[in-house]
């Protein structure tokens, strides 16, 4: 597999006039003016292969988007290299536009006036698909999405799940070789979420087309991306698997024993008692390998257990813990 | 891509129109009432007389339709799509498709005009035409000449808004522009008062000035105002504005590209 996104030292530093409040403010920034520094992406660094789905997550203003626009050459780096299918985006931009597909959660690409086909038809002529090839990819994408009972109305009646699927759709039509979808279930219902979701997972796993999503929610990442690129001021903070993630955090998992009676202070090698409610106790598995035969193999019998719980560490809990312990775990790797 | 996209941009702004067929008759008869407004002012200032500078009446109510709905189109329209496009980062979606900008935003004006033409101002002309009269064109040479004389107001007008429209990638608003535009456009261009009404040092300043192309040249020529000779060099003048024009177009678009690709807007 050849790497067709590789990002090295990337750094893009806005410069902004400080604005000093009120007319007279207003007045003197004609004339002189002051910039701050604001560095949206400070020294990121990763390579994406051909077919992966990666999830690039990050809190608002973590820089997600500014990378997503250099990727997709309407942003210019301020420094490092940064490559897509082998080419610096900026400077061939219209080469990377014909085989990439951009979908922004936030912006509609549609024509608002016209059926959704009509919008399809046009990106037809934009990408020069040949009439056989459009035709295929119209129905197979309209049957994948669900898209039959809305193509022929206009976008400006249809609902936000039914647009974004049809943006989706419209960004897949020209068979992109890396689909970037900027926040693509913002704002979506459950049910639309979903579709989404699987969808995407779908051409991913079955047509092999290169994902690269920013988003901040976690469900996305799970369900679509194994892959996930963690961010926050711009800094890169994990790039990896998300069950390594778990690992690299130690987040464990918890163990629940019911009594039937309070069978007193019980101390394990294999388990850490957090929590003591007296016939219910509560531990945390030392290792990721722990079984709970090994918990019960040292536990022993003869204490009169009438229930046992195990729960896997939430995905939302294994991100804040890394948010908040972000300075000592900065760079983390897996 | 293949330039066949541009003609699928205009047709598909051209459908887009069918949508909101209010604003036909809202604008047809908008139109009415501008030019019936004009002609009855024009009747009362000739007070009876043939004719004033060597001008008929005819040859007014003629100019009146001639140069306002025709020549001197709701350019509003680009300046607001590009200014808009411009302020709220929208031109971003352009940039991700491999395509460029103004040859888009060009086909697309010329579909939103080629349905108000049919929609709005040959109804509006046949009105004007059956109740007050309109003239034919001087000559032949004057008809055919008209054309040209057409398309270089039409690419004159488009340039000149969107230059103003790019301007607000600076200033950030295309509002007082517009005034501006508007205000300049409607006196400098002879949209409302030929220029050979007016006192010889401004008449002489506004006929080398490009507005002077979007209405008043051409409306001139289909009158016969301008002999042969005349007719062909104010064509290569008007050719020369409308170069000037374009580079400037595309000099400002490639300097908002790159503000926009280098500082993020």
């Amino acid at each position: 597999m050849t790497k067709i996104v590789a990002a090295a030292d990337v750094r893009k530093i806005f410069r902004q006039p400080k604005r000093k409040p009120g007319l007279g403010g207003a007045l003197t920034g004609l004339f002189s003016r002051e910039f701050t520094e604001v560095r949206a992406v400070d020294g990121i660094s990763f390579a994406i292969k051909a077919g992966e789905a990666v999830g690039y997550l990050g809190p608002n203003g973590a820089g997600k988007s500014t990378m997503i626009k250099m990727m997709t050459g309407i942003l210019v780096p301020s420094s490092g290299d940064l490559t897509v299918l082998g080419r610096v985006p900026h400077s061939h931009r219209m080469i990377n536009a014909a085989e990439i597909g951009v979908v922004f959660g936030q912006r509609s690409q549609l024509w608002w006036d016209l059926p959704v086909r009509d919008s399809f038809e046009l990106n037809r002529h934009i990408y020069d698909i040949s009439a056989q090839r459009f035709a295929e990819n119209l129905a197979r994408l309209t049957a994948m999405l669900d898209m039959v009972g809305y193509i022929d109305r206009p976008v400006r009646q249809l609902s936000l799940g039914q647009r974004m699927r049809a943006e989706i759709a419209m960004a897949l039509l020209h068979d992109p070789k890396i689909l970037f979808l900027d926040e693509p279930t913002i704002g979506l219902d459950v049910v639309a979420k979903d579709v989404v979701r699987k969808f995407l997972a779908e051409i991913n796993r079955q047509r092999g087309t290169t994902i690269i999503l920013t988003t901040h929610d976690l469900v996305d990442i799970e369900e679509i991306c194994p892959r996930l690129i963690m961010v926050d001021d711009g800094k890169l903070l994990f790039d990896g698997e998300l069950r390594h993630l778990r690992a690299t955090l130690g987040n464990r998992r918890r163990l629940t024993l019911e009594f039937a009676t309070d069978p007193g202070p019980i101390a394990l090698k294999t388990a850490e008692l957090v929590a003591d409610e007296g016939a219910a106790k509560h531990f945390l598995l030392e290792k990721e390998h722990t079984s709970i035969l090994d918990v019960l193999t040292e536990l022993g019998s003869g204490h009169n257990l009438t229930d046992i719980k195990l729960e896997e560490p939430n995905i939302e809990e294994v991100i804040r813990t890394f948010y908040q312990n972000k300075p000592s775990l900065a760079g983390a790797r897996a | 891509m293949k330039a066949v996209a541009y003609p699928a941009f205009a047709l598909t702004a051209f459908q887009s129109r069918l949508v909101y067929r209010n604003q036909v008759w809202a604008s047809a008869f908008g139109d009415l009432v501008s030019i019936f407004a004009r002609i009855a002012i024009w009747t009362a200032a000739f007070a009876g007389a043939s004719q004033v500078d060597g001008i008929t009446l005819p040859e007014m109510v003629t100019y009146a339709l001639l140069s306002a709905p025709l020549l001197y189109w709701e350019y509003a329209r680009v300046l607001y799509d590009v200014g808009d496009a411009v302020r709220t980062g929208d031109v971003a979606v352009f940039l991700l498709k491999p395509l460029h900008y103004p040859s888009y935003l060009l086909s697309t004006h010329f579909g939103h005009f080629a349905f108000e033409l049919i929609a709005v101002v040959v109804p509006v002309a046949l009105i004007v035409g059956f109740t007050v009269g309109l003239l034919p064109p001087a000559s032949f040479f004057h008809g055919l000449m008209f054309f040209p004389y057409w398309a270089v107001s039409w690419l004159i007008l488009f340039t000149l808004a969107c230059l103003c429209g790019l301007i607000a990638f600076w200033l950030l608003t295309a509002f007082s522009l517009e005034w501006f535009l508007m205000a300049i456009m409607s006196l400098f261009s002879g949209a409302i008062v030929p220029l050979w009404f007016l006192p010889t040092p401004l008449a002489t300043l506004f006929g080398y000035l490009p507005f002077a192309w979007i209405s008043y040249y051409p409306a001139a020529v289909y009158l016969g105002k301008l002999d042969r000779t005349a007719s062909w060099l104010h064509l290569g003048i008007g050719l020369i504005w409308l170069g000037l024009l374009t580079a400037a177009v595309l000099v400002l678009w490639a300097k908002a590209r790159h503000r926009l690709i280098v500082q993020g807007g």
